[in-house]
């Protein structure tokens, strides 16, 4: 903490000090008697002192208990939640992450995967050989529209089509056969 | 969080205080007492790891390898961050890295990440075996520096966030984890209250 010092000037300390005590109570009781001040951001409030007043008397009195009113209904907090009782809240068995059981390892790559769910490893590895045949397929098509009414097949290094595939489409990929894309 | 009225105004006025402006200006000379020792971040973990002990005696059992390993401020708040930590507390690395792998919580990749660090490390520096045979002894949270944001709302208001940040750290030991404790049963309880109970003394009397 700084440590106050006897100053030269305390005649003039002691004006600025009145003066400034002046201007925060003078803010403080500006803020006190009207509802919005005249100057800065304004700010949500939830207390109805600071809305602004209904349009006319007449209206009001006519009508069902208004939105002036029913603000002071509203819910809010009493008091504030301890850190014990927040604690309490948080840390409940219910909202604890609970721990899975049904992860496996894959058989194929080892990696793990969910029972449930596709291996994450393969299934990227299928997903970069399939961008890789699509790209194949659109240099052959050449642009939009142009797909066939014809069976696609793939064919990689060395293989030749058979009498099966013969009015099928033909895409060549330039490498050995993947050992999960099985022939037939 | 929005402030109200009389409050705003003082702390709009709180920064500027003329008295401690004109204390300054004196002449004599003024012994700063500024320790400013919470601007020193506390990075007591990292050195955990260069404590040496004597060599162990012959018939001592073998006191197995400790692997402290830390993340400072992880763009994440360490309440969520806690949930993780408690999760992988008392598990093996292999059963922890499995659940954080399956996790959708954004501290799960990060944790997964310093596992895998402190993994590397135990087996290049620490002179750990195998890297499967370390469980988790302590998986900790804390909270780092935060700062203060505007967060603009509609017709012109404005409220106050923080921008949160946390460090994790992770203590990892050679071995099988140890066997979780059974849950304490009524029974338990009871017989600790009536021990309790037989432990009390009597005073100022013969």
């Amino acid at each position: 903490a700084l440590v106050m010092l006897f100053s030269p000037l305390p005649r003039l300390r002691s004006l600025l000090q009145r003066c400034w005590g002046q201007l925060e109570h003078g803010l403080l009781l500006s803020f006190s008697r009207g509802p919005s001040p005249p100057w800065g951001p304004a700010l949500a409030v939830q207390a109805p002192a600071l809305l602004p007043e209904p349009v006319s008397v007449t209206t009001e009195s006519n009508e069902v208990p208004s939105l002036f009113d029913s603000i002071l209904w509203m819910a809010a907090p009493k008091k504030r939640r301890t850190i014990e009782v927040n604690r309490c809240r948080r840390r409940n068995p219910s909202k604890l992450i609970k721990v899975k059981r049904n992860i496996d390892v894959c058989p194929e790559c080892g990696n793990l995967k969910q029972k449930h769910v596709l291996c994450g490893y393969c299934y990227a590895k299928v997903k970069a050989e399939t961008r890789l045949i699509r790209i194949e397929i659109g240099k052959k098509e050449g642009g939009p529209f142009n797909a066939p009414t014809v069976e696609t097949v793939v064919l990689y290094d060395g293989e030749k089509p058979t009498e099966k595939e013969e009015g099928k489409r033909i895409i060549e990929r330039a490498r050995k056969r993947p050992s999960w894309f099985a022939q037939d | 969080v929005l402030l109200t009225g009389s409050a705003w105004a003082r702390g709009l006025l709180g920064w500027a205080q003329p008295e401690r402006w004109l204390a300054s200006r004196s002449l004599l000379p003024v012994s700063c007492i500024h320790a400013s020792t919470y601007l020193q971040k506390s990075r007591k973990w990292e050195k955990k790891n260069r404590i040496v002990y004597p060599p162990q005696l012959p018939g001592e059992p073998r006191r197995p390898a400790e692997i402290y390993h830390c993340r400072r401020d992880i763009k994440y708040s360490h309440e969520k961050m806690w949930y993780l930590a408690t999760l992988i507390k008392g598990m093996s690395i292999d059963q922890a890295l499995a659940q954080l792998e399956f996790n959708d919580k954004k501290g799960a990749k990060v944790i997964k990440e310093v596992l895998l660090e402190a993994q590397d490390l135990a087996v290049r520096n620490h002179n750990v075996e195998f890297k499967s045979n370390l469980h988790i002894a302590a998986s900790v949270t804390g909270r780092g520096r935060y700062v203060k944001r505007i967060r603009y709302h509609g017709k012109g208001m404005f409220g106050i966030m923080k921008i949160s940040r946390c460090h994790y750290f992770v203590k990892l030991v050679e071995g099988p984890p140890p066997p979780p404790e059974p849950p304490k049963t009524g029974f338990d309880q009871a017989k600790e209250y009536v021990q309790q109970l037989r432990n009390r003394t009597l005073v100022h009397t013969l």
